[in-house]
Parts: structure tokens; C-alpha cells; sequence
């Protein structure tokens, strides 16, 4: 579905590396360079840098706290918390000048493969939670009301991902096409009109993403 | 009518009706949550949250009926 990405460095087949890839490295690379320069040095009274970032995660943190609770909220942050900054900084990373005019720069959430691969990670961590919850619990949670509805129940756990996946690559593939039609049609000022709408929906897509993907955890982990 | 005709046609159908009726059902979500934040405007941060992930299952709708949209607009 959508276009086929063009490969930049060919590397036998099955590990080609497309533009996705390339801004996808960058934005790990800057998190993962961000982390370390914060937190080695930590301080009682933080510095400019520190309080920024403890602003971020104390949001985030309260966000999460909001829907499922604390204990939840502080036991999978690892997870949920990555995952919102990476969706945040992908989506966000089609508002650079020059990502997705070339080959070599594009949004890492306008491709298939990117959100079908968050939605398989997040279908994973759900069947760990949910079986790390309690095993006979996790099998009982199939054939809750009635064993009748175990098929529907199964079709509803692949669902779930599918449908976060498809939501997340539809809207940002569906607003990089809209920004590109637009730059086709007047290269100056024309294309800012859809990118403000952007700035508005890629963070609700992060939002909507990372809060459906939480309660869907707590359905996953509840023990009643 | 040639075929190429036909898939621009259906493509424009199903954009056109998945905007449809997803809006009808946002336009009255929204009538709903503004109402009850006139009613109650503590309640406002809570029903902001909840109405956005509402608003969000039924744009997916309508994200839909746009990717449908784009593999029809390839084949043409």
C-alpha cells in the first residue's frame, strides 16, 4: 500500500535503506544523544537543559497517570513513554524543509512498514503485559461473557494494532500527499496552509496513538 | 465508459462517502461534548480527553476511505 519507497543504499534485499530509515536513525540518534548529555550529570537544583526535559517527562508522566492510573502508568512508562516520543518526532520530522522532496529524507510514519511495525511491537508488549498480568487470567479474558465469543475476541487483539497502524500511516501518508500536491501547485506559501493543520494533527496522532494503546493495556492487565 | 473512468469515479465515491457520514457523526459528537461543557465547565478537561479519542476512532473512518481513494487514484 501507498508508494514503494526508493532504496538509497542498497544492502542485499531485505535490509535496503530508504529515506524513512535514514531520518529514522537521526531521530534515535538525537534521543539517545539527548539522554546521555541529561541525565550524567544530574543535579538537586537542574540547569536549563535538565529542567526542560524533566518538564517533558513530567507531562508525559501525568498524561499516562491520568488514564491508567499510577502504578500502571510508572511500571510500563518505558514503553509508552518511547513511544510517544518517537511517533512525536516522527510525524514531526515531515515539517523539516526538504523532507519528502528527496529520496533521501522522509517522515518515517508516511510509510507502511513503520506503523505496521510499531502496531506488531505494540501487539507484542500487550500479550507480554497481559501474560505477566496473570497467565489463566489472560486466557480466561477470551471467553469472558461467554466461550461463544473467543473468535471475535482472537479477530479483536489483531485487529487492535492493525487498525492503530493504518490510522497513523493514513493520516500522515494522507497530509505529506496533500503538503506535496500543494508544492506542486505553487512551490511559496501555498503548502504552509496544510502544514499548520500538520502541526495541529501530528501531535494528535502521537496523543490518540500512545492513549489508545494505554487503555487497551489496561483492559490487557486488569484483574477484577 | 472505459474502465479507467470507472476506478476515478468509484475512488471519488469513496472519499466522498466516508467524509460523509463520519462528519455527520463528529459534528454531533461535538454538539454533544460542547453542551455538557456549557452545562458543567469543571468537567471540561475530562470531556476534552474523551472527545478527542472519539473524534479520532471516527476520523479513522474517513483515513479509510482516503487510502482506498489513493490505491484507486494509482490504477487510473
Amino acid at each position: 500500500m501507498g508508494e514503494a519507497s526508493e532504496v538509497v543504499i542498497p544492502v542485499g534485499g531485505i535490509l535496503d535503506v530508504t529515506g524513512e530509515v535514514i531520518v529514522m536513525w537521526i531521530i534515535l540518534a538525537v534521543a539517545a544523544v539527548l539522554s546521555v548529555l541529561v541525565t550524567r550529570n544530574l543535579k538537586e537544583r537542574p540547569g536549563r537543559l535538565q529542567n526542560m526535559i524533566e518538564t517533558g517527562v513530567e507531562t508525559l508522566d501525568g498524561f499516562f497517570t491520568g488514564i491508567i492510573g499510577k502504578h500502571l502508568a510508572r511500571k510500563y512508562f518505558f514503553f509508552l513513554g518511547s513511544l510517544f516520543i518517537f511517533i512525536i518526532c516522527a510525524n514531526y520530522s515531515g515539517l523539516i524543509p526538504g523532507v519528502g522532496l528527496t529520496k533521501y529524507f522522509k517522515a518515517p510514519t508516511s510509510s507502511l512498514s513503520v506503523t505496521l511495525g510499531l502496531g506488531v511491537s505494540t501487539f507484542v508488549f500487550l500479550q507480554i503485559a497481559g501474560l505477566r498480568a496473570g497467565v489463566k487470567h489472560y486466557f480466561k479474558r477470551f471467553i469472558s461473557p461467554i466461550a461463544f465469543m473467543l473468535p471475535l475476541m482472537v479477530l479483536d487483539e489483531f485487529i487492535k494494532p492493525a487498525s492503530l497502524a493504518l490510522r497513523l500511516f493514513g493520516n500522515v501518508f494522507g497530509e505529506e500527499t496533500v503538503t506535496h500536491n500543494l508544492y506542486d501547485l505553487l512551490p511559496i506559501g501555498v503548502p504552509v496552509i496544510m502544514m499548520v493543520l500538520s502541526l495541529l494533527f501530528c501531535a494528535i496522532q502521537a496523543v490518540v496513538f500512545t492513549m489508545l494503546t494505554s487503555i487497551y493495556l489496561e483492559e490487557a492487565v486488569e484483574t477484577d | 465508459m472505459d474502465s479507467s473512468a470507472i476506478i476515478a469515479l468509484s475512488a471519488a465515491i469513496a472519499i466522498a462517502v466516508s467524509t460523509i457520514f463520519p462528519a455527520l457523526g463528529q459534528g454531533l459528537a461535538a454538539k454533544a461534548a460542547m453542551e455538557s461543557i456549557a452545562r458543567q465547565p469543571d468537567a471540561a478537561k475530562d470531556i476534552r480527553s474523551t472527545l478527542i479519542i472519539a473524534l479520532s476512532l471516527m476520523e479513522a473512518l474517513t483515513i479509510y476511505g482516503l487510502l482506498i481513494g489513493f490505491i484507486l487514484a494509482a490504477k487510473v
